[in-house]
């Protein structure tokens, strides 16, 4: 009798292949005993697969990164043997910013230049949440501003907030705006606390968002049973995708992990959203993500210019997992 | 050397500051309701944080060093490579650390070693408190399955009780579990 797979998520529409995969029992199928633990953020997640308190995580592909290179206390091995999920992350301004910004729909760049504009005028640099320092939301908004000719260390401040709670910060006037995953963004809109200014793949098209990262020490004693739970998100990934059961995905979320419904059914296939998730499509690794993600940490200046990144990328993302299972 | 404790329940927080003020080289403070951490961090200044898991915004403390350009040292989290048994204790007690000063690990393992003894009592009352709430929830359900057994099949107390000793025996599981099936299923068969 071995012991059950602890597999750690957060509250968040894109932990859905993890959900349910249990609720329709395809880890039972794949030949798996699946505990699933809801962690209250980021941190706990790393420092519990760093301290062999979960096996596996829905993980932030920069935060599995910085982790193996050290860059958050111990240097842990880690794996990333499969991507969960593409896009989905939302920025979003306050009503403050809103009201300065032109009300018809903006493409990345004029929505930049416009957001530059106000930002400027500030008398302090405005705050902007991110979820974690090492996130896709903080390398991308971070990559979108600049590009747009906002210096994102002088222009604004980063704060990190954790996603259950960016809309009520927004809300309560703590930050300005945020970059969040669903369903923060379109909860911000319905609520009517901010206004989604552009969804991530408006920054980079179909880029990778969460991913499995497994401990390399787990996966090497059960290497069978790594493989089989990619199997089974891998499943569980194509019923996700189905518009036709995106209504009954949203309601178990809701129930599973207490996320409103309407904005979670937003950004899953087919919703009202401005942006949907992806997640079969994300489910085979591109090692070029992960130099992407290790280069615009080096930009920022988050790595040593010794780390050799490649070597990084390759010990870590594993893509042949997937593959071989 | 200065410690900023960030945790929300009020009593252990307390009881964890009276602890480490016998200390006279320590000075505690805590972290008011509703402050961000990010934020009381850089009101205080300590030199080590003393971080409640389960607070979601602990995850400020690991980007001080590359969000903000004003502070000269970096915010770390605290590992003790050398004590792997250590550190797992302090994940599982709930309580982890960061040096925000320049403190050396000898200084920062004792408190961070009493936190995780507090942390792990309070972890153990807690854990009591609901096994015996769950008990008691039990024990009604077992109570009631008996009086439905009682009823329906005409049984004496203690035939109902053997009754639901052997069913759980048969199916491998407890006695409480095998109680609610019948409340259930008699719940369902009398709307």
């Amino acid at each position: 009798m071995t012991s059950p797979v602890r597999l750690g998520l957060l509250r968040l529409t894109d932990s859905a292949p993890a959900v349910l995969a249990d609720a329709e029992g395809l880890y039972a199928a794949a030949g798996l005993d699946v505990a699933l633990q809801v962690e209250p953020s980021w941190a706990n997640v790393a420092d519990k697969l760093a301290w062999g308190k979960l096996d596996a995580a829905i993980m932030l592909p920069p935060l599995a990164l910085a982790a193996a290179a050290g860059l958050r206390g111990m240097r842990t091995r880690l794996h990333v043997t499969m991507g969960i999920s593409q896009g989905g992350n939302a920025v979003v301004v306050g009503r403050a910013a809103a009201a300065a910004l032109p009300a018809t729909p903006l493409d990345a760049a004029a929505a930049g230049r416009a957001l530059g504009v106000w930002l400027r005028d500030q008398a302090s640099p405005p705050r902007f949440a991110v979820v974690h320092v090492f996130s896709t939301h903080n390398l991308l908004l971070r990559h979108w501003l600049a590009a747009c000719g906002v210096d994102p260390d002088r222009d604004i401040e980063t704060v990190v907030v954790p996603p259950e709670r960016v809309v009520a910060a927004l809300e309560a006037g703590q930050i300005a705006g945020f970059c969040a995953g669903a369903p923060w963004g379109d909860y911000a809109a319905e609520t009517g606390a901010g206004r989604v200014l552009l969804g991530s793949s408006a920054i980079r098209p179909r880029h990778p968002e969460k991913c499995l990262a497994v401990s390399a020490a787990w996966a090497g004693q059960r290497p069978e049973a790594a493989k089989a739970l990619t199997v089974a998100l891998y499943r569980a990934q194509h019923l996700c995708d189905r518009p036709d059961r995106a209504p009954a995905l949203a309601a178990l979320m809701a129930s599973r992990l207490g996320l409103p419904e309407s904005a979670t059914r937003a950004a899953l296939p087919g919703g009202s959203g401005p942006e949907q998730i992806g997640f079969a499509v994300a489910a085979r690794l591109d090692p070029t993500d992960a130099l992407w993600f290790l280069r615009e940490m080096r930009r920022w200046g988050w790595l040593d210019a010794g780390q050799d990144i490649a070597a990084l990328a390759a010990e870590t993302y594993r893509p042949a997992t997937l593959l071989e299972a | 050397m200065k410690i900023l404790l960030a945790d929300d329940d009020a009593d252990r927080a307390r009881y964890l500051m009276r602890l480490l003020a016998r200390d006279s080289s320590v000075q505690v403070a805590a972290i008011e309701p509703g402050m961000l951490l990010a934020d009381a961090v850089v009101a205080h200044m300590p030199d080590v944080v003393l971080v409640d898991m389960t607070r979601p915004d602990r995850d400020a403390l690991e980007g001080l060093r590359q969000l903000s350009a004003t502070r000269p040292h970096p915010v770390v989290l605290f590992v003790d490579e050398d004590d792997p048994g250590f550190m797992q204790e302090a994940i599982d007690a709930g309580v982890c650390s960061y040096n925000v000063g320049s403190v050396t690990p000898a200084e920062v393992k004792p408190v961070l070693r009493a936190a995780v003894a507090l942390f792990r009592r309070h972890l153990q009352t807690h854990q009591a408190l609901t096994a015996a709430e769950s008990r008691l929830r039990e024990r009604d359900v077992v109570d009631r399955a008996k009086a439905i057994l009682i009823r329906t099949r005409k049984l004496s107390e203690p035939e109902a009780y053997r009754w639901l000793r052997r069913e759980a025996m048969a199916s491998a599981r407890r006695i409480p579990e095998i109680a609610l099936t019948v409340v259930q299923a008699h719940a369902k068969e009398t709307p």
